[in-house]
């Protein structure tokens, strides 16, 4: 081992346990190293089973579902757990997973990839397989576009990879055209599917291969589905691993993956659905036998965060958490709105685009199909944030009666007038940056 | 009175959430009396005439897909020619408006060939993406227009551009942007520009009611108007 090597790793060491000790983040120590050995991570030696996932949506939870029935059925396993997922993060994690001679004491490396950064990280290795999971319209103020995304995650793919893709999606699925042994995971005909494109946007319409249009048999949502090109033939491919079915009786949710595996879920929402079955697909690929599988991922408690119940003086209401910049997060966040046939309101607060920057683009809002939420069942509607009059133009072009709009421009207020006048169930929709701005205010009930 | 609005590629260059712009000015349109109709044209339609429009709009899109469009409206560019001289309000958002130029010359090194209408070219790569907020100068009348660029190259031909970029937040390496001939906007902003920046939907209401014979209605959009001086105020507030 080259001396470079050996004083990356040792300082990195260090500085991650102080860091630790200081309770900063994860990204430090391994910036230091590579200052030191640009190339540190080729010459780390890494276990024979290395798993990476990527994707726009569900990253984080579908790695945590792999490392727990990873762990479940006695591997050990090192990934990065702090989410720290770009080439510095990934740096400090495997070096704190390895010996002082770079050697990683886990039987498996579990990655979840940033989808831009994926590419730096694999120029040094390969993992052995790469999930790819959903590119969608996703925080574009950073990522550009969907196909960008492609073309860049392209580079992080070698040949001496196995990929393991979403089926349904036809950005993620047109990787592994003429690619032998790629594997595949996606969903049968469910009965939540349409036969029309439900959105704003179709980002399914043309073929991602040869831009002639495409059908599709039915839509999962947004542009996951069954799909067919109408001139070049790309389809959607035949599954390895199949979504069968998504049952709810008794306030006991669970799904079923290959017609046999039935597995205990917290909530059934579509895209929570899909981790699941990306976690089940690539654990069985890793040698997990299927039912050993499906059985740790029942045991499993997803502590998503995604919902939280609250009352607000007489208030009774239900945070969904969506992401900002994407709309069909928000898209299935309406989704469980409309769905609920109680009378009900909904307040939709945008106040921080993001914690890490800012920026004034709201462009994303006309991507979402607030025109569901023109409903006869929807009381009031309440929008609350600094972009409160980009939310209000927005929903004046809805189509939704100005009279159940209020516009505040900050939580509190909203808040207040919630309490002073809802006699409605209220749902609030927002993101990871804006919650607590919420949260602080009502009183929480519980959280799944 | 009929107002026809040519929504050109609605779903082909439809990135950004830029059907707000076409949204804006229907709803601007009908509070001035007019009734409006959208008539959509795409990449699979044979035909796609600039006659009886009154006006003309096309948004952002892949990069692969706006190359397309290149190709394909070059067909048609006898009748938006003809229509632009003759004063035909259009707005051309992210990079639909480097179609309109001379060339571009795409991360791979192709040169896509442009309508030639304007003395531009575009030069793109694919390792970043050029995004940030900006504020934008109007040389002509001296406003100031905000918004967010999200675009993979740059223009060259800085002489014939509209708008000096005063403020960036962000990575958007060029000074000058966009491009105006008779009543035609070309703007690197991308989404609903025509929100945050009333004037401008103002001014194309305007020409329309003027094209129009109409008198023109003073109404006020204070939402507009308030989105538009709060990101003006927070842009160039704002520490770089």
């Amino acid at each position: 081992m080259k001396i470079r090597a050996f004083t990356a790793i040792l300082v990195c060491k260090v500085i991650r346990g102080l860091a630790k000790l200081l309770g900063r983040g994860s990204s430090l120590p391994g910036k230091y190293a590579l200052k030191i050995c640009p190339d540190i991570l080729s010459e780390l030696k890494l276990p024979e089973l290395s798993i990476a996932v990527t994707g726009s949506n569900g990253k984080t939870s579908t790695v945590e579902m792999i490392a727990h029935v990873l762990k479940s059925n006695g591997l050990k396993v090192a990934y990065n757990k702090e989410g720290s997922n770009q080439i510095e993060g990934v740096t400090t994690f495997l070096i704190g997973a390895s010996t002082m001679g770079g050697k990683v004491k886990s039987d498996v490396v579990l990655l979840e990839a940033d989808e831009r950064y994926a590419r730096r990280v694999f120029a040094y290795f390969h993992p052995k397989y790469f999930v790819i999971n959903n590119l969608y319209r996703d925080q574009m103020t950073r990522n550009g576009h969907p196909e960008w995304i492609r073309t860049i995650i392209g580079h992080a793919v070698y040949d001496d990879m196995t990929l393991i893709l979403n089926a349904d999606d036809p950005l993620v699925a047109s990787f592994g055209k003429d690619r032998e042994g790629t594997v595949y995971f996606g969903a049968d005909n469910l009965p939540s599917d349409t036969t029309v494109h439900e959105g704003i946007y179709n980002d399914g319409r043309y073929c991602p291969i040869c831009k002639q249009p495409m059908e599709y048999e039915y839509y999962h949502y947004n542009h996951i589905g069954k799909f067919k090109c109408t001139s070049c033939g790309f389809e959607r491919h035949d599954t390895d691993h199949t979504l069968t079915g998504i049952g709810e009786s008794d306030g006991h949710a669970s799904i079923t993956i290959d017609g046999t595996y039935e597995i205990p879920v917290f909530f059934t929402g579509i895209y929570h659905c899909y981790n699941i079955l990306a976690a089940f697909t690539a654990a069985t690929v890793a040698g997990i036998a299927p039912e050993k599988a499906a059985e740790s991922l029942g045991g499993y408690i997803l502590k998503s965060g995604r919902i939280s119940d609250f009352t607000l003086g007489k208030v009774e209401g239900r945070l969904l958490l969506s992401k900002h910049e994407n709309s069909v997060s928000y898209d299935r966040s309406i989704d469980v709105v409309v769905k609920d046939k109680r009378k009900k309101s909904v307040m939709i607060i945008v106040d921080a685009i993001s914690r890490k920057y800012y920026t004034s683009d709201s462009s994303w809002l006309w991507d979402i199909n607030f025109e569901k939420l023109n409903d006869e069942g929807i009381d009031r509607i309440i929008l609350a944030g600094q972009y409160c009059e980009d939310l209000a133009v927005r929903f004046d072009l809805a189509g939704v009666d100005s009279r159940k709009v209020q516009v505040f421009d900050t939580v509190q207020k909203a808040a207040d007038y919630c309490r002073d006048n809802l006699d409605s169930f209220l749902y609030v929709i927002t993101c990871f940056s804006d919650k607590e701005k919420i949260l602080s205010i009502v009183t929480r009930r519980e959280l799944a | 009175m009929n107002v026809n609005i040519l929504y050109l590629y609605p779903d082909f260059m439809s990135l950004y959430g830029d059907n707000g712009n076409i949204r804006i000015l229907e709803r601007r349109l009908k509070d001035q009396g007019f009734d409006v109709e959208i008539i959509k044209r795409t990449i699979t339609d044979d035909v796609i005439s600039f006659d009886g429009m009154d006006f003309v709009y096309m948004g952002s899109g892949f990069e692969s897909n706006r190359n397309l469009v290149a190709a394909h409206l070059a067909n048609f560019k006898d009748g938006l020619v003809r229509a632009i001289d003759d004063g035909v309000p259009m707005l051309f958002t992210g990079n639909s408006y480097d179609i309109l130029g001379d060339r571009i010359e795409t991360a791979d090194k192709t040169v896509i060939k442009g309508l030639g209408i304007f003395d531009f070219s575009f030069i793109e790569q694919i390792e970043k993406r050029y995004t940030g907020d900006v504020v934008l100068e109007d040389w002509e009348n001296h406003e100031l227009y905000v918004g967010f660029v999200n675009r993979a190259g740059v223009p060259h031909g800085k002489d014939g551009l509209a708008f000096e970029i005063t403020k960036v937040i962000g990575n958007v390496p060029f000074e000058k942007d966009g491009v105006r001939k008779n009543n035609l906007l070309g703007i690197s902003l991308i989404g609903p520009l025509l929100l945050k920046n009333p004037k401008i939907a103002e001014s194309f209401v305007r020409i329309i009611c003027g094209r129009k014979g109409a008198e023109y209605k003073e109404i006020s959009y204070p939402n507009s108007e308030k989105s538009h001086d709060k990101t003006k105020k927070a842009l160039l507030n704002a520490e770089v």
